[in-house]
């Protein structure tokens, strides 16, 4: 789901190693929200019939991390996510979900979504071969009525943005040379006084 | 929206910190709704933090044994957000929180709304305030189009109160599915230690700590003369000196303690966007002109090795005065 301008990322991905694309493409779906974004999603992502869907962990403007859980919990399949490695065997998928203090071992039964972590693999580059060969595979494009999606986008959102603002910058603060390891030391002490926290 | 239900994280009965905030602002945001505050909590050992949360200020605490990974904390949010009627559900912005704020959202359809900071409510709609691109914009936005939302609180930003709260506890009945994730094993790689999202204080180390070595001594010596948490850039975590978990940054986490202590850390924007909302922010690093200097409110330039274990000494000082 991307504008007509996310057209060399899908490139890029077959040129990695995807065998083919489908990409939703449509001012209908602009603007969306998470939800939104879950529904056209999960819309498109249904018609192709997938046993397995991997999706990032989260993206790096947003950040939000929620669209794993709403994409699987839409698709009506179980959701893994956190996962540094996975594997698939007899109709199943088990992976190692990270957390806080180490990793869980979590399976369920095929068609599941998963979601990986930076941990999980490197990506790899595109070779001279995969990067000819994406230039002449088909990108399928489909709109928002292609995948029956309606009532999203930006005035579908049920988180609706009301304001942007830029936060102040944070001001450049004191610098102090500190060639004797102990004056440094006490240095950051009384700055930690007078900030009450020490 | 006019209820308000805090999902608690728990685990064996023993409740993260940020549910405890997330019940603590609970209770604010539904008097500014006028209406209940309510808890869910879910899994072994779910009557052990229900009591614990009769010390904070809610009305109902709503308790389930169930032990389906996930899928238990859902269905129990769903149906005590159905039968509130309208509302809006709190969750911690963690791992676990994520799962289950971001699965009933997209179950009930209802807008979500990742790492809040900030609420405002005006005439019964809630909107959430969120800094976004790592703080280089503050997004507000409004919860709409249903009787639910949800918002994933960001950790260490609410405060938890305990007050003379009498919340009732309510069981949620068993709803006698099977669990169709299976939990086959988990293993504790790290001590369960205070994560760098919720301590109060960081110190992170990055390139200019040369090894693993001083993760475990000298910054984590120093994190803990305050009760802190140790932190890490991504050059020290793909370095592989410390476990990705303490990443702070693009590819690690966001966090916003009161004292974040950079030792050894260039400040680089993909470190940079995950600690600027830092209240008050302190670099120790051999270069003053660092791209840190920029945005620290205090840059020292100097050795690490030797600063960072005498500010530790002087820290256990001060502390031990007013012990």
């Amino acid at each position: 789901m991307t504008p007509a301008s996310g057209k060399e990322i899908v490139r890029k991905a077959l040129a990695m190693g995807a065998d083919d694309a489908v990409m939703l493409s449509d001012d209908a779906v602009a603007g969306s929200d998470l939800w939104g974004t879950a529904v056209a999603l999960a819309a498109t992502i249904k018609a192709q019939n997938a046993d397995l869907v991997v999706t990032g962990t989260q993206s790096t403007d947003a950040i939000s991390g929620d669209l794993p859980g709403m994409l699987a919990e839409k698709l009506g399949i179980p959701g893994l996510t956190y996962a540094r490695k996975l594997e698939v065997a007899d109709g199943r998928v088990r992976v190692e979900r990270e957390t806080e203090t180490g990793y869980m071992t979590v399976s369920a039964p095929l068609p599941a979504l998963v979601s990986v972590t930076k941990s999980a693999n490197e990506p790899r580059y595109p070779s001279l071969k995969g990067i000819m060969g994406a230039k002449k595979k088909e990108i399928k494009q489909l709109a928002a009525a292609d995948v029956g999606v309606t009532a999203v986008g930006t005035g579908g959102a049920k988180a609706q943005l009301v304001d942007l603002a830029t936060p102040p910058a944070r001001a450049k603060g004191q610098v102090i040379q500190a060639p004797d390891a102990a004056e440094g030391a006490r240095a950051i002490v009384q700055f930690l006084k007078e900030r009450k926290f020490l | 929206m006019q209820n308000v239900i805090a999902f608690i994280e728990h685990k064996g009965g023993t409740i993260r910190r940020s549910s405890l905030e997330a019940a603590t602002q609970a209770r604010t945001l539904a008097d500014q709704l006028g209406g209940k505050a309510h808890a869910v909590v879910v899994g072994p050992g779910a009557q052990q933090a229900a009591e614990t949360l009769k010390k904070y200020p809610l009305d109902q605490i709503h308790v389930s044994d169930e032990d389906r990974f996930l899928d238990a904390a859902v269905d129990a949010v769903e149906s005590v957000a159905k039968s509130a009627g309208s509302a809006l559900v709190l969750v911690g912005n963690t791992m676990i929180g994520r799962d289950v704020g971001s699965r009933f959202a997209a179950r009930v359809d209802c807008g979500i709304n990742a790492d809040v900071t900030d609420f405002k409510v005006e005439g019964g709609a809630v909107s959430c305030v969120m800094p976004k691109l790592g703080g280089l914009v503050i997004t507000t936005c409004k919860l709409t189009g249903s009787d639910f939302g949800v918002a994933a609180i960001r950790p260490n930003v609410f405060a938890a109160k305990e007050t003379s709260g009498a919340g009732e506890i309510v069981q949620i009945p068993s709803s006698g599915k099977a669990s169709t994730v299976t939990v086959e094993d988990e293993v504790e790689e790290a001590a369960a230690e205070l994560g760098v999202e919720e301590a109060s204080v960081v110190v992170s180390g990055g390139r200019g700590m040369g090894g693993p070595e001083p993760f475990t001594t000298i910054l984590k010596d120093l994190a803990d003369a305050f009760g802190g948490a140790v932190g890490a850039s991504r050059a020290a975590v793909d370095a592989g000196w410390i476990p990705h978990g303490h990443q702070v940054g693009q590819t690690g986490k966001t966090i916003s303690p009161q004292l974040y202590i950079a030792v050894g850390i260039s400040g680089a924007i993909q470190h940079k966007v995950g600690m600027r909302t830092s209240e008050t922010i302190i670099a120790i690093n051999k270069d003053a002109s660092a791209p840190i200097a920029e945005f620290a409110d205090l840059l020292v330039a100097g050795d690490a090795f030797a600063i960072v274990p005498e500010l530790t000494k002087l820290v256990r000082d001060a502390k031990a005065v007013h012990a």
